[in-house]
């Protein structure tokens, strides 16, 4: 029977576990983490090019698109690394995605981003010594690719993340990474891009629950168009992005 | 899904007497399979099999398995005598086609159908697996429309659903792509589309056709860098709304390399015809010639 002593104690170490784990956790999702998101467009720079994107009405739709493609393709990455985040899932993953991501431009930028991140995440959250590990371990050869999906669900999931709230935290970062583009791109303005990403958020919410738990067999592309055009993202003359 | 599916069909090619033989064809309800005994000229070693679907159509249920063994060396094209309609969904049914696939060492298999229109209230949902080697070959062309489309039926169906895996030996994933469009989804599938009405994936995989894979990356390349820039206003500064400046392309297309060494290639096309993204398939497959005997989608 334990006193009211070990019961409030426990309850305050939970707490303050809970506090430490929100500040590694507004750190993962905030823009100033040198992850290099700021040179991806998802294609938002292709659209505008080929005048699918016109005007901010148009890139709301595009993003809603963005989004649910995220949700259905990506989503189960995330949650499997974060549920389950050892080394020989980690590198599972990270090879199915390899095969998935068939278009190139997508395919780099995601590698791209997850290297950042691993590396970012190693060197800043000494305490999870495994980071650090997983990381030296995968260099080098032609062992891993580092995904972006994958290593971002291994860093939530390691940081004691739960599952939902990682797969949430990775549909805001593709959401923020969208607007920033936007903005850079002068398809919105910052304040306009502040208040079409509240909007937004609440389509982003609804998509998490339909796509949210699923399996990586069943991850799937929803988004067609959107896949041609960030395809063309190589063929553009100017470019601010690189994807 | 594949296993609670019965067999509907099966295919086995092999060399005999060193031409590619069809060794085992059988084929039931709901299909039926045609191999003509000859197509194209005799020195070019190639066998070609027709898919035909009895009905002219998928019907709502209808469940369709089949299994190919393409042998050593040998070069094989399955194809369709016209577009796969899938008709109107009964009671929420969904129709489904597996296909499954092994493709030996220095063997060419070209899949080259017409493409799959599903009807308005349409559910339908296909698989593919190929298995291969190193120096295996493949042309997969997958594409659909979104339905009648000269009919005003654009993007009207309910679901439409298609999976393309490719597997080195040690089931080692090479490419794994599905393809959902839903009804029922954040958007209805149209706004997803944007005036495009035709959806199609070309994948060219293995060392004999390398030299299609160049050309066909420059074809695009050249062709996309014309369609794409900045919209802007006329001359004079003012933006008239129906000046071409602002117009989407009618034809996109995108390339990417995929697998070890980049031995896929793989290219995506949106297009607001059926016919543009034909005469595409004529002009990029051109040089298959050679290879299976006769130009593809002529």
């Amino acid at each position: 029977m334990e006193s009211k002593k070990e019961i409030d104690g426990a309850k305050e170490e939970t707490a303050s576990m809970s506090s430490s784990l929100q500040w590694s956790q507004w750190q993962l999702i905030d823009s100033i983490l040198p992850t290099g998101g700021f040179a991806h467009s998802f294609g938002i720079e292709a659209a505008i090019q080929s005048r699918v994107i016109l005007n901010p009405e148009d890139f709301q739709t595009y993003v809603i698109h963005v989004l649910e493609n995220t949700g259905s393709l990506l989503l189960p990455y995330v949650c499997s690394a974060a549920m389950c985040p050892d080394l020989d899932n980690w590198r599972k993953l990270d090879r199915m995605l390899d095969a998935t991501l068939t278009n190139e431009v997508s395919r780099k930028a995601s590698v791209s981003q997850g290297s950042a991140l691993m590396r970012v995440a190693a060197a800043v959250f000494t305490e999870i010594p495994s980071l650090k590990t997983m990381r030296e371990m995968s260099l080098g050869s032609d062992i891993a690719a580092f995904h972006h999906a994958p290593v971002f669900g291994i860093v939530c999931g390691l940081l004691g993340m739960d599952s939902e709230t990682s797969q949430r935290a990775y549909m805001f970062i593709t959401l923020r990474d969208a607007f920033s583009a936007a903005t850079r791109l002068n398809l919105v303005g910052p304040l306009g891009a502040a208040v079409l990403q509240h909007q937004v958020s609440i389509a982003a919410e609804t998509m998490l629950k339909r796509w949210m738990n699923r399996e990586v067999e069943d991850a799937c592309q929803t988004a067609p168009l959107l896949d041609t055009l960030q395809g063309c993202h190589g063929y553009l003359f100017s470019r601010l992005f690189s994807s | 899904m594949q296993r609670e599916m019965e067999r509907t069909g099966k295919v086995v090619v092999e060399k005999v007497g060193g031409k590619s033989t069809v060794t085992r064809c059988f084929s039931k309800y709901p299909l039926k399979f045609i191999v003509p005994s000859k197509v194209g000229p005799c020195k070019i070693d190639s066998v070609w099999i027709y898919s035909l679907t009895y009905g002219g159509g998928i019907v709502s249920g209808d469940s369709i398995s089949c299994e190919f063994e393409i042998g050593d060396g040998c070069t094989t094209v399955f194809t369709t005598q016209a577009s796969t309609k899938v008709y109107k969904s009964v009671g929420s049914k969904c129709s489904a086609q597996f296909l499954e696939v092994t493709v030996g060492s220095n063997a060419l298999l070209a899949i080259l159908p017409d493409p799959v229109t599903c009807f308005s209230t349409a559910r339908y949902s296909q698989k593919q697996v190929f298995r291969v080697l190193l120096d295996s070959n493949l042309v997969i062309v997958d594409w659909f429309t979104s339905g009648r489309h000269e009919s005003g039926e654009k993007w009207d169906f309910d679901l439409y659903k298609s999976t393309n895996n490719i597997f080195l030996d040690d089931n080692q994933p090479l490419f794994l792509d599905t393809v959902l469009l839903e009804q029922q989804s954040i958007s209805p599938i149209n706004e997803r589309m944007r005036d495009y009405q035709v959806i199609a994936m070309i994948i060219l995989l293995g060392p004999k056709l390398k030299h299609i894979q160049i050309e066909v990356q420059e074809n695009v390349k050249r062709m996309m860098s014309e369609q794409l820039h900045m919209p802007f206003s006329g001359i004079n500064g003012r933006a008239q709304s129906n000046s071409r400046h602002f117009t989407k392309p009618p034809f996109l297309a995108s390339c990417s390399v995929f697998g070890p060494k980049g031995i896929g290639v793989i290219v995506r096309v949106a297009a607001m015809t059926t016919e543009s993204v034909y005469k595409f398939l004529q002009h990029q497959l051109a040089g298959m010639e050679p290879l299976i005997g006769v130009l593809p989608y002529h």
